[in-house]
């Protein structure tokens, strides 16, 4: 590294130079910091501001700054110099447009935003990226139903080598067994025929599309743009080298050998859906009991859905399913009639058309829970909510249990490897009410979760994953494969793996296919990203990944254990082993690392802790206390740009910190804090459990459960445990983090000052 | 014979929505009911139905043949056309009850006391007897259709207004008010009888 | 003002059954300010009930159509013009029926096939109107002011326009999208014109019980009740309807309804073409029919035979311009 020469170019535009005494500020950097070259301007984002800028990099006079300027969230691509590393001091947004102008407290809080830039200067570095070794563009696609067939050929499409692994002898899932298909195309009214025929020619055509049938896998290695997987195809075990890979491997339907209080097992002619989809298809619509034609059918609705002791969730497809097998039985026969007993319809968007267009074919729709299912007498019992009674719907030729669909996060016909690991590595993670485990603070029992043996879909593993942290995907509650919903809905938590499919949420057929272009973007994404070596979502672009100084390491594997992404292996000495492009750069590990051992080039606990320690703390008699926040900077510190942007003010005593994720912060940065006098600390971070916001799954819950032992260290200082706090915000919460922050101000305004300053 | 008589052996008919879709006047509109209840809330007399139309459809769905066509609903719609006019789904629901009225009389659930019953034929008769509706005699004939008593109850109750009519020239003395082409209309209207026998109303 | 005697628009009228019974003064009135608006009544030949709100009871739904068939039938011997009723009964069932007729052809072959067996036939697309509508698209409420000649200053009127007169097709193409069905406008635009102050009136499109009422008052009194009460309460001198079973419905049943409810109404029951033919200076009994109340409209019979002066008949017939559109 060649030797570093800092600069500081102050920006007066925007309302800064009105707010602050800028001469002021430059004197803060050239004294306190001998920052040789500092310069103001009125617009620093003009082009000659930025010309200036840029004249001084190419004279090779500077090869670092601090843009004292606006929030480092804008205008990211105007300041950007070739290599040299660049920091972002915030007047703007959290000064001068948050804070009265030309106050005393507004020039403290200006004075420590260059403080803390210099400061994060002086510790960054411009990363070198990891690149995979021998890469692969091939994406596999695991699974041959219509997501799996739609993820290759859309693949293939882009440009990119497939491999499609299919467990069974035949392409189409159980796309290939249906009759007819609902509505996908406008009018969005009748019944359409089944296609998934032309999709499997087209992938069988397709010279991109390598198809392996009768193939499982049976190990799962290495990182995105270099996995290492091993197939077996009768018992022949090959390995590929694939880049990244589309998990599309559907459904079951619910067992309904468990629905005998709905009538199962019965009579003959009490069946499910599936198998009233047989008989349409086979064009054979009869009573088995007696060969008769069918004329007077019942479908009833949730049958073991929506049931706490069946499925606790709604399976979405059944009501349309339901619709178009009614329409089909009334359509073959004008005699026919067909009843479709339900709780609540759910027929969204533009399966409302769909609905309506089986009431205008005459389909009789009963609202109301079916309470009994004889049969004998092949009565169905309902309660009708909209009579207020019961009503015995019969004698039908045909009852039909509309069952729910099963995900298969695990391959039901393998047996569970290390049953033991495996299944209570799941189970952790399906628990949305058990604490996360944390290593070395878990304590206390979690909650029992009602459903956490039915949350497991039995079966063994998909992929086989090499993975320190087991051989499955994570799954979230009810056994669906974890993804973030919101924001990244194909991001599992295994990099470079993305569900698709009925395996992620219960879906029909054209939803399934467009989930596979979405999980096939996201791979392609993967692989370039990793040829890169680019992060993924949400930090797309960062070339920074962990570094552990194993000098320190004392093998106490936490940052293994707690990784959200799995990112980290243990070698045979029990060392960690990081995977950089499994990694998401969130900062975990290195809030785990009780030796501060987990480094990036551009984020590091020396960083922060330094950055702490940087500002002016002023005396116990001042009557200006000084409160740290912490805050994320996927949603928190928008929302802070954003008041400010709204013109909303809080307190001047805030000094505000943005980190990665809450998951990075070391309690290190916690005790300096108080060590150097902060009277407060706040973390201010996106909302954890089972309807998180994280955008690294876990690093919220992990900071919460991290934090709820800071009261200890708080003890043993002598300090209120108040003076410490945790906030859930999101990103639309841009008027109501000044009252958080104000809040907190006046609640530690009222305490004693921490007797530590000045220590 | 479009109209054939709903099975009676069991108490719910599965198939007696299928039926009332199909024969019933507008029946085949009745599907699209979202069972809103916009017609029993701007009903004028909904409260002294048995029940209001919307739960009245209901039961045609779960066939409640006996309740539904044996129902008062039916007969005390005052034709005022709020629901027709109100329904989202566009259900033509005054003309449902109509038909209804006029099956259920036609199929003999309707009692003799039945008072709409007994007034439609009133009217009918003079409708199809001199082409015009007499008043006097529809009133008259519906009274007395109660019996001699009863009519002579009814006819005295209303004797002041019967009398203040008269004296207004709103009643008029004499011979019924008819049209010249009466046998014209007799053949017609039994022909029509003959066509809706054969082959119903559409 | 150029009018022309000549030129008035031609209908094929057909008064109804009540014309010749209970709603004689809607008849009397309403041939009376046809000519005043440039309308010419050309009386339907031979007309015959239309089935009123009971004949698909009485007599069938095919039969009851066949009653509408045969006025339609005589409708078309007599020419193309529109047919026009002022009955709310007559309109809904021979409009519904023609409507019905037209747009089903098995329906318009059944009905032939019976018309046939009275040597009849209905093979026009004739168009049959109520006559508010036909004053509010053909004449216009301008038109109406300027006929008239005795204001009727100083009266209230509530304005109860009922339900079959707008319902359900006022709002409708083939109704002539006239009005709203909940809160119609044109009676108190009416009233307005005629130089009478229209009092805010919520029941205005409320039930009065219909032919229920006349089969058994005790099910419906408290329709008409409710009707009375707000007309009292907004101080109204009289009710305005165009209705014919609603004007007999809430006039005839006060006395019962006053021994029912221990209330004391006694409000007078017009209909609007009442009030035109008082505005329009005509004479107050054999054009306006005043007589033939039961509850006599004593403000208006005043404001007839008082101020303001009466002209002979046909004196300044609507000019052609009157008519608004072909």
């Amino acid at each position: 590294m060649s030797e570093k020469k800092p600069a500081v170019y102050l920006c007066k535009g925007c309302g800064i130079g009105e707010a602050v005494d800028v001469d002021a500020l430059e004197t803060v950097a050239k004294s306190e910091f001998k920052i040789g070259r500092c310069l103001q301007h009125a617009a620093l984002c003009s082009d000659d501001g930025l010309a200036t800028i840029r004249n001084d990099v190419e004279s090779g006079s500077v090869n670092r700054m601090v843009i004292a300027a606006c929030s480092h969230r804008v205008m990211t691509d105007k300041f950007q110099f070739g290599a040299a590393p660049v920091v972002r001091a915030g007047l703007r947004e959290q000064v001068a447009w948050s804070q009265p102008a030309k106050a005393e407290d507004t020039q403290m809080l200006a004075a420590d935003q260059i403080r803390m830039g210099v400061t994060q200067l002086s510790r960054t570095e411009t990363p070198a990226p990891s690149v995979v070794q021998e890469f692969s563009r091939t994406v596999m696609v695991v699974g041959g139903g219509i997501t799996g067939l739609t993820a290759a050929r859309e693949a293939a499409k882009a440009g990119y080598p497939v491999l499609l692994v299919e467990k069974t002898d035949r392409l189409g899932g159980w796309a290939a067994k249906w009759s007819a298909r609902m509505p996908h195309r406008p009018p969005y009214r009748d019944v359409q025929p089944n296609d998934v025929g032309k999709l499997v020619t087209a992938v069988q055509a397709d010279k991109q599309i390598t198809v392996k049938t009768n193939t499982l896998i049976t190990r799962t290695a290495g990182q995105p743009g270099a996995f290492a997987v091993t197939l077996s195809q009768g018992g022949q075990e090959t390995t590929e080298r694939v880049g990244a890979i589309v998990v599309a491997t559907g459904w079951r339907p619910y067992d309904a050998s468990k629905l005998g209080h709905l009538g199962h097992g019965s009579s003959p002619d009490v069946v499910t859906g599936i198998e009233l989809e047989a008989m349409l298809k086979a064009g054979t619509l009869t009573r088995k009991s007696n060969g008769a034609p069918v004329e007077r059918i019942a479908f009833v609705q949730c049958a073991g859905s929506r049931d706490p002791d069946h499925l606790p969730y709604c399976s979405s497809v059944c009501c349309g399913v339901s619709i178009k097998q009614a329409l089909q039985v009334v359509t073959r026969s004008p005699k026919a009639s067909a009843y479709i007993v339900y709780e609540e319809l759910r027929t969204p968007g533009t399966a409302e058309e769909f609905y309506r267009q089986a009431q205008k074919a005459g389909v009789i729709f009963m609202k109301g829970k079916a309470g009994k299912v004889d049969g004998g007498r092949m009565t169905v019992t309902y309660q009708d909510e909209l009579l207020g009674m019961d009503v015995p719907l019969g004698p039908l030729d045909m009852i039909v249990l509309a069952t729910g669909m099963v995900p298969n996060s695990t391959n039901p016909d393998a047996p569970a490897v290390e049953p033991e690991k495996g299944e209570a590595q799941l189970k952790d993670d399906i628990n949305p009410v058990a604490p996360i485990k944390v290593a070395g603070y878990l304590s206390g029992e979690g909650k029992a979760w009602p459903h956490i043996d039915k949350g497991v879909p039995p079966g063994g593993p998909i992929l086989n994953l090499q993975y320190r942290q087991g051989p499955h995907i994570p799954i979230l509650a009810d056994g669906f494969s974890d993804s973030h919903y919101i924001c990244f809905p194909y991001e599992t938590r295994r990099s470079g793996i993305y569900t698709a499919g009925p395996v992620r949420r219960p879906m029909d057929m054209a939803e399934s296919a467009e989930d596979a272009m979405g999980a096939v973007l996201k791979a392609i994404q993967a692989i370039e990203g990793s040829k890169m070596g680019s992060s993924l979502h949400p930090r797309v672009g960062d070339l920074s990944f962990p570094k552990i100084g194993h000098d320190k390491c004392t093998k106490c594997r936490r940052c293994t254990v707690e990784c959200p992404f799995g990112a980290i292996d243990e070698d045979e000495q029990g060392r960690p082993v990081i995977n950089p492009s499994r990694c998401r750069r969130c900062g975990t590990c290195m809030g785990a690392c009780p030796v501060q051992t987990i480094t990036f080039d551009n984020y590091n606990p020396q960083m922060v802790n330094a950055m702490i320690e940087a500002n002016e703390i002023p005396d116990e008699f001042s009557e200006k206390p000084r409160i740290l926040v912490l805050a994320c900077e996927n949603d928190a510190y928008p929302a802070i740009d954003m008041a400010g942007i709204n013109r909303h003010q809080w307190s001047p005593f805030v000094r505000i910190i943005p980190v990665r994720c809450l998951g990075s912060v070391t309690m290190q940065w916690i005790s300096t804090a108080l060590q150097k006098g902060y009277d407060g600390i706040m973390l201010m971070g996106c909302k954890s459990g089972d309807d998180y916001q994280c955008h690294f799954v876990k690093g919220s819950g992990i900071a919460k459960e991290r934090m709820s032992k800071v009261g200890e260290t708080l003890k043993s200082l002598m300090l209120e445990k108040e003076r410490v706090t945790m906030e859930e915000v999101s990103i639309a919460d841009s008027h109501r983090v000044p009252e958080v922050v104000n809040k907190f101000a006046e609640l530690i305004g009222a305490m004693d000052p921490n007797p530590m300053k000045g220590f | 014979m479009t109209v054939a008589p709903p099975d009676t052996s069991t108490k719910y008919d599965l198939d007696f929505a299928k039926w009332v879709y199909e024969n019933i006047e507008g029946g085949d509109k009745l599907a699209l009911c979202m069972q809103c209840g916009v017609c029993s809330g701007s009903c004028p007399i909904g409260v002294q139905m048995d029940y209001g139309p919307r739960k009245l459809f209901m039961m045609i769905r779960a066939g409640m043949k006996e309740e539904v066509m044996t129902s008062s609903t039916q007969w005390n719609c005052t034709s005022c056309y709020r629901c027709v006019v109100r329904c989202p789904r566009s259900v033509p629901v005054t003309y449902i009850l109509q038909d209804l009225a006029a099956k259920s009389a036609e199929l003999g659930y309707a009692q003799k006391t039945n008072e709409n019953v007994n007034f439609a034929r009133s009217f009918w008769w003079s409708a199809k007897t001199f082409g015009r509706t007499d008043e006097r005699l529809v009133t008259a004939l519906y009274y007395f259709s109660f019996g001699l008593k009863e009519g002579y109850q009814r006819g005295l109750a209303n004797l002041k207004i019967a009398l203040n009519f008269v004296k207004r020239g709103r009643m008029h003395i004499g011979l019924p008010h008819r049209i010249k082409g009466r046998r014209q209309l007799k053949a017609i209207l039994a022909k029509a009888e003959e066509i809706a026998k054969r082959e119903g109303l559409h | 003002m150029t009018d022309n005697t000549t030129d008035k628009k031609k209908f094929t009228y057909y008064p109804g059954c009540s014309s010749q019974g209970s709603a004689r003064h809607l008849d009397e009135s309403l041939r009376a300010i046809a000519p005043e608006l440039g309308i010419e009544l050309d009386e339907l030949e031979d007309w015959n009930c239309c089935g009123a709100s009971v004949g698909h009871i009485g007599g069938g739904q095919l039969p009851n159509v066949a009653l509408t068939g045969r006025n339609l039938a005589h409708a078309q011997r007599q020419g193309r013009q529109d047919v026009v009723t002022g009955c709310a009964a007559c309109y809904l069932n021979t409009h519904g029926g023609n409507e019905k007729i037209k747009a089903d052809v098995n329906l318009r072959r059944k009905v032939n096939d019976a018309l046939a067996a009275g040597d009849l036939s209905y093979d026009e697309d004739l168009r049959v109107r109520h006559m508010c509508e036909v004053i509010v698209n053909e004449v216009g409420v301008d038109k109406v002011k300027e006929r008239v000649t005795k204001p009727l200053t100083g009266l209230k009127v509530a304005g109860y326009v009922g339900c079959q007169t707008v319902r359900p097709f006022a709002n409708t193409d083939a109704g002539g999208e006239y009005d709203t069905y909940d809160d119609p406008a044109f009676l108190d635009d009416f009233t307005e014109a005629l130089g009478a102050e229209p009092v805010p009136f919520q029941h205005k499109t409320a039930c009065c019980g219909g032919s229920v009422a006349v089969m058994s008052p005790d099910r419906t009194l408290h329709l008409v009740k409710n009707i009375l009460e707000e007309a009292k309460q907004a101080g109204a001198d009289v009710i305005s309807t165009p209705c014919p079973l609603c004007q007999t419905n809430v006039e005839m049943y006060q006395e019962q309804i006053n021994e029912k409810f221990g209330t004391d109404y006694n409000i007078p029951v017009v209909f609007y073409s009442q009030l035109m033919a008082v505005a329009f200076g005509l004479d107050a009994k054999k054009d306006a029919a005043l007589h033939r109340n039961t509850i006599a409209p004593e403000k208006l019979e005043e404001l007839a035979t008082g101020r303001g002066e009466a002209k002979p008949r046909g004196a300044e017939p609507a000019s052609p311009a009157a008519i608004g559109r072909d």
